[in-house]
């Protein structure tokens, strides 16, 4: 589901216009970011990774509601 | 659905800031080059100095200092700035020295784009004239109007660097661990007195959360380790204890799959979750302090020092603390709902 790239550069993108104000904030000293380059690709990564396992995390959530809200039906019918 | 659900929401929340923000504030400028690092008392020396995320600019009036203490200091005689991360200055050492065994220098820049920055590397001084009461006349300057940097930035760690921010992504998975291993042991001793199969359930998901976050812990630690003290595993002390402590805990699974009956089973483990709780202050907080050792925190100090004590890092760790503290939580209840689930279903054969 997010595996698509149109996802991918979504999530890129918000990351960062989130953290954008930092950036604009030290617009006038590019430099002092050239060593973070591209770490914004890294981010982007391991956030994805994270959104990930939070989606797994909903999931298995969901289904074990699920699967209980059945036992308690079965056990007041 | 958000009133059961919203403290998910804010640990997902608090660990992504951490992730996010941890990974993409700066660090503060350091200087990392600078030579020659042995020099004569007497003469006049060029310094060249390298700047790490620094902005050295022509515009801004920056101090440049080489100083062996706040009484003794000189200003550079000339100062230039050829590019954001490198300056050459050139400073007139005076023959006289304020005694024989202080030779080592500081050199350090202050201007306000980049704070007050000294340099990793500490010049030598040789030969000149111990003179106390001349030396106190030659180095007559002052180190003082020291600028900070303004914005949200970490700071700059000999040796650590950018690693600083593993802070966030190791430190904060132990508090996890130890969060999590005592919500098990509130939940064993909650089952030696109500001998309820939830207790059971809830003890050993949190526990198994806790040996999950020990691990990724200890993990991450070998790979920070590798880098900053030169090997993944050192023997050091509060490596050591930790590993033991987990083998302590994965004794733990040992012992809960060795029984048949189930009671028996919940009865026995939660009493030694309680003990292996038990284990924990002493092997990772009193042994580590009593012994050297290379993690902050041996002999004596407490477990957090220098760079950790910033402000800035200590908003962002917060944050992944507690975020972590919750998705472990989050995990475990999942965790002991689906073993409740699985019980229902074999005691009623459904």
């Amino acid at each position: 589901m997010f595996k698509n790239s149109r996802s991918k550069l979504a999530l890129f993108l918000l990351t960062t216009i989130l953290f954008s104000n930092q950036l604009i904030a030290q617009a006038a000293a590019q430099d002092f970011m050239r060593s973070t380059g591209k770490i914004y690709v890294v981010v982007a990564v391991i956030v994805l990774i994270f959104i990930g396992v939070v989606f797994y995390l909903i999931r298995l959530d969901s289904k074990i509601s699920k699967l209980e809200k059945i036992i308690k039906e079965h056990g007041e019918s | 659905m958000i009133k059961e659900n919203w403290w998910k929401g804010l640990g997902v929340l608090l660990v992504f800031i951490s992730l996010t923000v941890g990974m993409l504030t700066p660090l503060r400028p350091g200087i990392v080059g600078l030579e020659p690092l042995q020099i004569n008392a007497g003469t006049t020396v060029d310094f060249e100095i390298e700047g790490y995320n620094s902005y050295f600019s022509k515009d801004s009036k920056m101090d440049v200092w080489l100083w062996l203490d706040t009484a003794h200091v000189i200003t550079a005689s000339g100062v230039q700035v050829t590019g954001p991360q490198s300056i050459k200055a050139s400073f007139d050492i005076p023959a006289n020295l304020p005694d024989d065994v202080k030779r080592e220098a500081k050199l350090s820049i202050n201007d306000t784009k980049n704070g007050f920055v000294t340099a990793l590397g500490r010049p030598y001084i040789k030969g000149g004239i111990v003179n106390p009461t001349l030396a106190k006349s030659n180095w007559s300057s002052k180190v003082e109007n020291l600028h900070e940097m303004g914005g949200f930035t970490f700071p700059f760690l000999p040796n650590i660097y950018e690693s600083v921010r593993n802070t966030f992504y190791h430190v904060s998975l132990w508090f996890a661990m130890f969060f999590t291993f005592t919500l098990g042991v509130v939940q064993s001793i909650k089952y030696l007195r109500n001998r309820d199969p939830l207790n059971d359930a809830k003890a050993s998901s949190y526990t198994s959360t806790g040996i999950l976050f020990g691990i990724l812990g200890l993990t991450t630690g070998m790979i920070w380790a590798t880098y900053t003290w030169g090997q993944a595993w050192s023997w050091d002390i509060k490596q050591t204890m930790t590993a033991i402590l987990l083998l302590v805990y994965l004794a733990y699974f040992v012992l809960r799959l060795s029984f048949d009956d189930e009671e028996k089973k919940a009865r026995i483990c939660a009493i030694y979750n309680i003990f292996a709780f038990a284990c924990i202050v002493p092997l990772l907080y009193v042994i580590p302090r009593l012994v050297d050792s290379l993690h902050p925190g041996g002999q004596g100090n407490p477990a957090f020092g220098t760079g950790d004590l910033d402000m800035n890092v200590r908003v962002i760790f917060y944050m992944s603390v507690i975020g972590w503290c919750m998705i472990g939580y989050w995990m475990s209840n999942l965790y002991y709902r689906s073993k409740m689930i699985k019980s229902y279903i074999e005691e009623n054969d459904f």
